[in-house]
């Protein structure tokens, strides 16, 4: 479903890698948790995979198309769902869904059905004609979420989709990451939230300064209890050491 | 003391650009005042003028109060928008309201800069007027020793009237600020009739200043101008102690007029201003419902018909692009009209055409600039334009045909009017639009790819580009180059060709100026700067769009 090998992307001006040598493989059907430290490159690599960021070498395909040598079908593979919850605030959410539903070309028949149904599971059905500057966070992040399923993608990557939001919207968008692997779709996303990743994700990946550390199969007995401490165990420094004694000594 | 710490804030927030220690920032402040010396004796010059063609025709006190309403119409109305952009919607509101100070304080804080700025500005352009009617009118020492006494009065009355007026104008602004046709067909409107009044003026200007003997104005005219002048109060009480007539009724009125505005002024802060403010607060996020269906549209149509809401749905985007496009033709029609009548018998037909294509490229170089934003307004809805499953190419194609569709209307309406109005003949105006439009077509080019490499992201909290970056600057610049070369260019060789200058060549050859010549050169050069824009434009334009990562 996406294959990312050897992927190296360094920023203008920098002098070090932000994703170096990255190699992941997403099987369908699957669930699959990004998890690092801030600035770690978790958003990098999804840039890169998106086709937001050019990158320096590597190779990603999407279900079997190349992003950088044949981007449009990549592209019509993929649902993103970005960390800012950035959307046209100018227009209306049925506006927004129906532009962003005719980029991917979807028909007239799918997006009827497909939009009434995610309006109604995320509850957008009074809102949904009402211009987007009005819409509270939560609510720009599920029109965010509608737009990025309006063509129902084989892989659904969302960037920390979970920021901010309330419990009960939590819950609707994980039931929807779901629902949507159990049509054998792939879900990538990228959290700082160990439990959510160790409650609903088939296998994580763990990235550090760029680098990938690990790719743990949470189906793996025991794996699911440990994520936390293996987490720590990979991405923590000294002085994270020395915070939590504290605050152990504290308590 | 919160005054003070809050007017030392709005101080850094407007110089924050100027340091003391900078010697920029002192060639920046000198460049000012030579700026603005130019523009008192700019003022003054014209003030001379105008005054001198009123008092040919003995009208010359109506003209000063006819001037002074001008004035306070326009101090009233520039003095109420800036009350509402700094006193109620701007961004630090929100930021203010959260520390413990009071409304009035906020307030004072802030008005005392409009307070100044307003002060300045009417002393900037009513002393030189004032001072140009003191000469042509041959009054004495005196009368200068009086200037700053109006001057006075009417920056405090307009000031206050602003205040009191600014929040019955902002909630009916807020009431209509969604209908988008309407504001944009009022301001075009609006723009027009002032575009329309303004030339009609200079008009008069014109045909005076080419024989200075006769008045530009019939009898009814002048009889018509004395009575509307008698009714035209308070204002004529401005003029009335400039020039020492009825004092015993012009002190008391504007003396009263200052009290009662102040008195409302207070009441308005004391009982409304935190109240509105912090309404307003909630209403800048208000937004509109506009119930539709879901519909289908090729990719292409979908791009265009998102761009157009963009702009439409914005009143400064709008006001930017399609009023000033409308507008376009009347400025046109004006223009053209003046230079023939400039010299019938001298050679005002000749650098006629010129004149019209200068003034067509000239509106054509500010809509276009617009295109200098047109990657920066995406802001941080950019990635869309990346992750969509659609090419660089067709994306930009949506923007330009845009940009294109509304050059093309513009200057096709120029044209139109033109020859509706027998001014040119239909070829003549064929190739006006010809060349208009393909200076329209590159400018919007290289203002769009001046964009793609150096795209800047700063956009308001409503999504709006709040500073124009250097791409619309360096746009404004190429637009005046093409639009200088060209119209002068077109006004040259036609001249040329009426007075039949011919020269002989070393080789023998009779090179003679004739009107086709200067046909092929301005359509020549207009030629090869549209394929200049358009290979320019096409250089490596896809890498240099995916450089760029907001």
């Amino acid at each position: 479903m996406l294959e990312i090998s050897h992927l190296y992307k360094k920023y203008m001006n920098s002098e070090r890698f932000s994703v170096e040598d990255l190699n992941l493989s997403l099987r369908p059907g699957e669930i699959f948790g990004f998890l690092g430290q801030n600035g770690a490159g978790k958003s990098t690599t999804i840039k890169c995979l998106t086709g937001i960021y050019p990158f320096n070498s590597g190779k990603i395909t999407i279900c079997g198309y190349d992003i950088a040598k044949d981007p449009i079908n990549a592209k019509l593979n993929m649902g993103y769902v970005p960390d800012n919850h950035s959307v046209y605030e100018k227009l209306t959410g049925r506006e927004y869904v129906n532009y962003t539903a005719d980029l991917y070309k979807v028909s007239k028949r799918d997006r009827d059905e497909r939009f009434d149904r995610y309006v109604s599971q995320f509850k957008l059905t009074k809102a949904v004609d009402n211009q987007i500057k009005s819409y509270s966070h939560g609510m720009k992040q599920k029109i965010c979420i509608i737009a990025a399923l309006i063509h129902n993608p084989k892989l659904w990557v969302l960037d920390e989709p979970m920021m901010g939001l309330d419990h009960q919207s939590m819950v609707e968008i994980l039931k929807r990451m779901d629902d949507h692997c159990a049509e054998g779709n792939t879900v990538f996303f990228s959290s700082h939230n160990l439990d959510l990743v160790a409650k609903i994700c088939d296998r994580a990946a763990i990235i550090k300064d760029g680098k990938l550390q690990d790719v743990i199969d949470l189906h793996i007995k025991g794996n699911k209890e440990t994520l936390e401490k293996t987490f720590c165990e990979i991405t923590a420094t000294e002085q994270d050491h020395i915070n939590e004694m504290t605050l152990l000594r504290r308590n | 003391m919160n005054i003070k710490t809050l007017l030392k804030l709005e101080i850094k927030n407007r110089f924050s650009n100027y340091s003391l220690n900078s010697a920029k920032s002192y060639f920046k402040l000198f460049a000012t005042l030579v700026i603005l010396a130019g523009v008192v004796y700019g003022v003054y010059w014209v003030a001379e003028l105008f005054f001198e063609m009123f008092d040919k025709a003995g009208i010359i006190y109506e003209a000063l109060v006819m001037l002074v309403s001008a004035v306070f119409l326009f101090m009233c109305i520039a003095g109420v928008s800036s009350n509402i952009k700094v006193l109620y919607y701007k961004g630090d509101n929100e930021i203010l309201m959260r520390y413990p100070v009071s409304g009035e304080e906020v307030f004072i804080s802030k008005t005392l800069f409009l307070f100044i700025n307003q002060t300045l500005v009417t002393a900037v352009i009513v002393a030189p007027f004032l001072a140009a009617y003191a000469k042509v009118s041959g009054l004495g020492v005196a009368f200068y020793a009086t200037i700053p006494v109006p001057i006075v009065f009417l920056v405090l009355i307009t000031f206050f009237l602003s205040n009191i007026l600014a929040i019955p104008i902002m909630q009916l602004t807020n009431k209509i600020r969604n209908k988008f046709a309407l504001i944009i067909i009022g301001l075009a409107v609006l723009v027009t009739v002032l575009f329309a009044v303004y030339m009609i003026l200079f008009n008069s200007m014109v045909t005076f200043m080419n024989d200075k003997e006769f008045s530009v104005f019939d009898d009814r005219i002048v009889e018509g101008i004395g009575n509307v002048c008698k009714y035209l109060i308070p204002m004529k009480y401005f003029a009335d102690i400039m020039v020492g007539e009825e004092l015993y009724i012009a002190y008391p009125v504007l003396i009263m007029l200052t009290g009662i505005t102040l008195i409302g002024t207070i009441l308005v802060i004391v009982k409304l201003y935190p109240k509105t403010l912090l309404n307003n607060v909630e209403v800048e996020g208000s937004a509109f419902r506009h119930v539709t269906r879901n519909r289908r549209r090729p990719i292409f149509f979908t791009l265009l018909h998102k761009e157009f809401l963009q702009v439409f749905r914005s009143v400064n985007y709008s006001f930017q692009y399609f009023v000033l496009a409308c507008a376009m033709p009347v400025m046109v029609y004006f223009c053209n009209n003046i230079t023939i009548q400039l010299g019938q018998n001298q050679i005002g037909e000749q650098i006629a055409l010129g004149m019209s294509l200068l003034v067509m490229l000239i509106f054509a170089t500010v809509i276009t600039s617009f295109a200098a934003t047109s990657t920066s307004r995406e802001g941080d809805n950019f990635y869309h334009t990346k992750v969509a499953p659609v090419s660089v190419h067709t994306q930009l194609a949506a923007k330009f045909v845009m940009y294109a569709i509304v050059s093309a209307l513009a200057n096709g309406i120029c044209a139109l009017v033109l020859y509706l109005t027998k001014q040119f003949d239909f070829n003549t105006s064929l190739w006006l639009f010809a060349v208009a439009e393909s200076c329209s077509i590159s400018l919007t080019l290289i203002s769009m790819r001046m964009d793609i490499n150096r795209p800047y992201f700063n956009l308001s909290g409503e999504g709006e580009v709040v500073n124009n970056n250097a791409s619309t600057t360096l746009s404004v610049a190429a637009g005046f180059v093409v639009a200088l070369t060209e119209g002068i260019l077109c006004m040259l060789l036609s001249y040329l060709a009426d007075i039949k200058l011919a020269f002989v060549l070393e080789n023998g050859y009779i090179v003679e100026f004739t009107t086709e010549i200067m046909f092929y050169v301005c359509s020549g050069i207009a030629a090869a700067l549209l394929l200049i824009a358009i290979t320019g434009y096409l250089f490596r334009l896809k890498h240099a769009y995916n450089k760029i990562a907001k």
